[in-house]
């Protein structure tokens, strides 16, 4: 178990001495804040949920079941989505209060050290700047906002009040994300030169979602919360000035893999993409988005494409292709695979031996004189030797409650995550600008 | 002839399908695709082939281990519990284990988290875990007051609500396309078991071995999580067995194939005839 902040030499040097298999729930980039302090390490972190929808019921899924967090409140304004919540916590032996929306929670609770927000888009800015400012750590879920204004009011709140604020890029958590990139792609370099990368996040046609009879809240709330209609309200993702459509919602988590990956933020982006399929939506249904990086090798270009109208090729996936070979990682270890150029010198099977790849068969022994004959042998597939059983957005809130408690370091605060938020916007614009956006050192910077 | 509006939505490895009657085709289809939703995410819960499931999470547990379970996975749980204990171990989510274990492992439950109290948790809910999507799927559906649905699970399973408008239920039959035997179901359960598909890939928990004391087995409960684990305990179960059961459970009927016909035991009514 990780008992102080770590830096990622640290953390380095930890894996390398204790071998390949091992499971980390806590890696901190060397941008990590430092942690504020809480009454006492060990003592339970009085918590509360903004936003109980899809999302928020995901991370709920891990709030109930990470030790040492006590569940004070959930928040929603849906009352259908709120009740139901209490009811279903109060069952699971959890005394949960219902609030309507964050003002009420901040006047009522007055004991709590950390928010966790997965509210719609648009008011992520508000809520999180609001509980930063009430002295709370807040874990918020990307995108940070819909506009870059509100995102860059986010990382100066975190700034002034010294609070926490983590963004919810729960890949930068996830064990063997952070084992491919410092193991395999760092150290050991399978790769080479890393020339290019794709990802991609195709869905299957997806009807609007619609509410229960008798749900549904009064127009007057609705316009009180910035909502125009039901329909909106549910379906808000689709919405120019809540949500930034599939770009954000889907891409957002995988170009932020460009970033942290390339180790650096992409100076260009080029994009297409349109409305062309859905009725009554008003962002972008498909995009297809290129970004340039300068990586220190030489220049390396991204290719991102989303689609909600198909679920065809392959499913979600970030890839990097290098000189030497690729490595393909997913949320989804079925999808995850590794590929070694013919032209790669370095001995896969030595990473084996270091317990860095995991391969499908033991290797013949490479004896230059000698050779045996048999069956014709089946070709080995590698891949990587670190499994992750909890819940997928489990390690990265621990990283939180973990930071929270002065255990760790942040691995997405708000100030890294900016950058990637920045170039997501930027594609949006690409895209309506039909032309190719430079991005600057300077303007990625809050 | 009702306005029934069918749904369909592939998850655990099978087909899922909602019908749902006397409901607008525009609001019937959000009903279903929010009980869909539901079950994609039991599935991400309950299976056991996906890495980051509680399903999977719970087999890393050592002996003495204790794992915190979201509220689904530990409601499904005790139904197995249940189940294992009104069928006699019939019914187990740790046949399977046997295959790789010498004996069953031990486990229980309490504070709503399990418990490994010997043996690898390698839990299969293969036999449960439809039924109880079943289950969680009209709860959905009762909240969006549409409770005239029948819901499938991959042809094995059936969960039905109230009846279409005018009918006595929803017209079931046991055994083939068409069968001949048929009933009208309404606020029930009927599950069918067999080897005709899968051939004998029902292991018998309380030897590990494949058995087959029938050939063909269904079960009529009031949930599907019930008549999905019962229908499968009846495989390996000998009819006097099935018979002590039914005498303890009145609420369940149990039919088995004789002769291509089904033959009813149990206490409960006979559901209304087509």
């Amino acid at each position: 178990m990780v008992t102080q902040p770590i830096t990622r030499r640290d953390f380095l040097g930890a894996t390398a001495a204790a071998g390949a298999g091992l499971l980390l729930t806590s890696c901190s980039p060397d941008s990590g804040r430092p942690a504020a302090p809480v009454k006492s390490a060990n003592s339970k972190l009085n918590i509360a949920l903004i936003g109980c929808g899809a999302q928020g019921q995901v991370l709920l899924d891990s709030l109930t079941v990470i030790d040492g967090l006590n569940l004070v409140a959930i928040v929603d304004i849906w009352d259908y989505n709120r009740n139901s919540n209490v009811r279903r916590l109060k069952s699971q032996g959890l005394d949960v209060k219902g609030y309507e929306n964050y003002e009420e929670l901040l006047a009522n609770e007055k004991d709590l050290q950390a928010v966790v927000v997965a509210t719609p888009d648009f008011w992520h800015a508000p809520i999180t700047v609001a509980c930063l400012k009430a002295g709370l750590h807040v874990y918020c879920e990307k995108m940070m906002s819909n506009t870059i204004d509100g995102a860059r009011a986010m990382v100066q709140a975190m700034r002034e009040t010294g609070k926490l604020l983590q963004i919810g890029h729960q890949r930068r958590s996830n064990p063997r994300y952070v084992f491919a990139l410092n193991k395999l792609v760092r150290e050991a370099q399978i790769c080479g030169r890393i020339t290019a990368a794709q990802a991609q996040w195709n869905r299957t046609v997806t009807p609007d979602l619609g509410a229960p009879k008798h749900s549904e809240l009064p127009p007057e709330k609705l316009a009180k919360y910035g909502f125009k209609d039901m329909h909106q309200f549910r379906n808000w993702r689709w919405f120019k000035g809540l949500g930034g459509g599939p770009l954000s919602d889907l891409g957002a988590h995988q170009i932020d893999i460009f970033n942290w990956w390339f180790g650096t933020t992409a100076k260009s982006v080029m994009a297409s993409g349109g409305n062309d399929y859905y009725k009554g939506h008003e962002w972008y249904d498909n995009a297809m988005v290129v970004y340039e990086f300068d990586t220190p090798e030489g220049t390396a270009r991204a290719f991102y494409q989303v689609q909600t109208t198909t679920s065809a090729g392959g499913g979600y996936f970030e890839m990097f292709m290098g000189d030497e070979g690729t490595i393909k990682m997913s949320e989804k270890p079925s999808i995850c695979a590794l590929y070694r150029e013919d032209r790669s010198t370095k001995s896969w099977e030595e990473l084996v031996g270091k317990n860095y790849l995991r391969a499908s068969a033991t290797a013949p022994v490479a004896d230059a004189d000698k050779v045996d004959v048999r069956e014709t042998a089946p070709l080995l597939q590698y891949d990587i030797p670190v499994s992750f059983n909890k819940k997928i957005h489990q390690p990265h809130l621990e990283n939180f409650f973990d930071s929270v408690r002065g255990k760790a370091k942040l691995n997405c605060p708000a100030d890294e995550a900016f950058r990637s938020e920045y170039i997501i916007h930027k594609a949006n614009e690409a895209i309506a600008a039909q032309k190719m956006i430079p991005i600057t050192k300077e303007e990625v910077e809050a | 002839m009702n306005n029934i509006h069918i749904f369909n939505h592939t998850a655990m490895a099978t087909q899922f399908q909602v019908r749902l009657a006397g409901e607008e085709k525009d609001y019937a289809a959000q009903a279903a695709q929010a009980a869909f939703a539901l079950t994609d995410e039991l599935e991400s819960k309950l299976s056991r082939f996906r890495a980051n499931s509680e399903i999977s999470e719970i087999a890393q547990l050592t002996a003495g281990g204790m794992l915190r379970l979201t509220e689904p996975v530990f409601a499904c749980l005790e139904l197995a519990k249940r189940m294992e204990a009104a069928t006699a171990g019939a019914f187990s989510v740790c046949a399977a284990a046997l295959q790789t274990q010498a004996a069953r492992p031990a486990w229980s439950l309490e504070n709503f988290s399990v418990r490994c109290d010997g043996g690898k948790l390698e839990f299969d809910l293969g036999a449960i875990g439809k039924g109880f999507a079943l289950d969680r799927m009209a709860a959905v559906l009762r909240e969006w007051s549409c409770p005239a649905f029948l819901l499938v699970a991959g042809g094995s399973s059936i969960l039905a609500g109230e009846a279409p408008d005018k009918t006595a239920g929803w017209s079931c039959g046991l055994g083939d396309d068409n069968a001949p035997q048929r009933y009208w179901l309404k606020n029930c359960s009927l599950s069918g078991s067999g080897l005709a598909i899968k051939g004998k890939h029902i292991l018998d928990p309380r030897t590990g071995k494949p058995a087959a004391r029938q050939n063909r087995a269904w079960a009529l409960c009031d949930t599907a999580g019930e008549s999905d684990a019962l229908s499968t305990a009846c495989m390996v179960l000998a009819e006097a067995e099935i018979h002590r059961i039914l005498a303890v459970e009145k609420s369940w009927l149990v039919f088995l194939e004789e002769n291509e016909n089904a033959r009813p035991l149990g206490g409960r009514a006979l559901p209304v005839r087509v």
